[in-house]
């Protein structure tokens, strides 16, 4: 589209592309197109803004019809569920398959590790160290995020492997979905390269899961076993 | 500010504050208005009633951000339901390509001679609408109010496709001019 050639300038163009994205009459792709213009073009931001504003005096004329009723409830019963897990809720529900599995006899043979976190290189953030276990579970482990070299350094402290099963370590961040950090090892020590989309927003409060999932790790990339271990990162 | 204004500006802070009984008194003086946003944009009430419910979630999850954009209160609850409608409506269109029709672009704080800009004047677009020929005005107040598109506007008011374009964009330069004189 273009308002060039009919308008007096380039200047003339661009308010009337402001004036028709605040009115709404660009179709998806141009209103996408100009929304981007306007969030890094701080002349377009300001053209918008006074459209708006000005625009907003019409707003008297939609007139009030009575909302149907339950709405509000809908809203509610999204907004604030009964038990707002801070995760997401399909990942911790497999705690219970975990429970479910470690009550039908599939227990896990206890290796104590020493683990040796002293002899660091001076770091310049915080260090975050996490506990990793869960109920019902004997896998237990400690990670410790090695800023410098961009790893998590895992030392396990109980558990052990399950045959034709493998231990996938994932970083949960907020609420979004975990992302996998690979396949480890529960009987030895082990640095974990950490994905770039995992380092970006690491850090305290950060949670770390271990879940148990068939031979290679989950093949959907999202986690598909029972967590036998978690924890979320803290700064110590 | 009149009494219900400061009200809902207040309720719109607490929500923000995460107090679910403001948002919940914010809802039950609101909805009526931002129901009649919906229904008259998107014409249907089954689509209406959904987009309510959507553009509440929404107010409950921005109204840390309501201060921004200068907005009256009522005006910035308005704009929220007016924009999930248009994205719905953009939605309903075909498009070329896979893009993101929910793509917003958030309130910008307007600037000191904006913000000096009182209520009365702002009230200044009827007389600038005025200053427009009568088929033009209509249409301004058709593509704000109703969300129509260039294609509905044309047929509207029976010109081609390419004339309504044309005049309406000429129409908002001379709007433009006249509010910001």
């Amino acid at each position: 589209m273009s308002v060039e050639g009919e308008q007096s300038g380039s200047g003339d163009g661009d308010r009337v592309l402001v004036a028709e994205f605040a009115l709404g009459l660009l179709d998806a792709s141009e209103h996408e197109q100009v929304g981007r213009r306007i969030v890094v073009e701080p002349t377009l931001g300001r053209e918008l803004t006074m459209w708006r504003l000005r625009l907003s005096a019409l707003d008297r004329e939609f007139v009030e019809v009575p909302a149907p009723a339950g709405v509000l409830g809908r809203v509610e019963a999204r907004l604030f569920p009964p038990s707002a897990a801070t995760t997401p809720a399909g990942f911790w529900n497999s705690l219970r398959l975990w429970r479910g599995l470690a009550a039908a006899g599939l227990a896990l043979a206890v290796i104590a590790f020493g683990v040796n976190l002293a002899p660091r290189a001076p770091l310049t953030g915080p260090e975050l160290v996490a506990a990793l276990e869960a109920e019902g579970s004997n896998v237990k482990l400690i990670a410790f995020y090695d800023q410098t070299a961009g790893t998590i350094r895992i030392a396990a402290l109980s558990g052990d492997a399950v045959p034709n099963k493998d231990f996938e370590l994932w970083a949960i961040e907020g609420k979004n979905a975990p992302i996998s950090m690979g396949v480890i090892s529960v009987n030895a020590k082990a640095n974990v390269n950490m994905p770039a989309t995992v380092k970006q927003g690491f850090g305290a409060g950060t949670v770390l899961a271990v879940t148990l999932e068939q031979k290679g790790g989950s093949p959907t990339g999202a986690p598909q076993g029972p967590i036998v271990a978690a924890g979320a990162a803290t700064a110590i | 500010m009149s009494q219900s204004t400061a009200d809902i500006a207040d309720l719109i802070a607490r929500t923000a504050l995460r107090d679910r009984a403001a948002f919940r008194d914010l809802y039950q003086r609101t909805s009526a208005k931002l129901f009649g946003v919906t229904l008259r944009i998107l014409r249907d009430r089954a689509e209406a009633e959904e987009a309510l419910q959507e553009v509440y979630v929404k107010i409950w999850q921005r109204a840390d951000r309501y201060a921004v954009g200068g907005y009256s209160p009522i005006s910035w609850l308005v704009a929220v339901a007016r924009n999930h409608a248009l994205d719905t409506l953009r939605a309903r269109r075909p498009v070329a390509e896979d893009i993101d029709v929910a793509m917003e672009v958030a309130d910008i704080a307007p600037d000191p001679e904006e913000a000096a800009v009182g209520s009365g004047e702002r009230a200044r677009i009827d007389a600038c609408l005025a200053e427009l020929e009568g088929d033009k005005a209509e249409a301004v107040r058709g593509a704000y109010l109703d969300g129509f598109s260039y294609d509905e506007l044309a047929a509207r008011h029976n010109v081609p496709l390419n004339t309504m374009r044309t005049w309406l964009r000429r129409s908002l330069l001379k709007l433009r001019e006249c509010l910001t004189a």
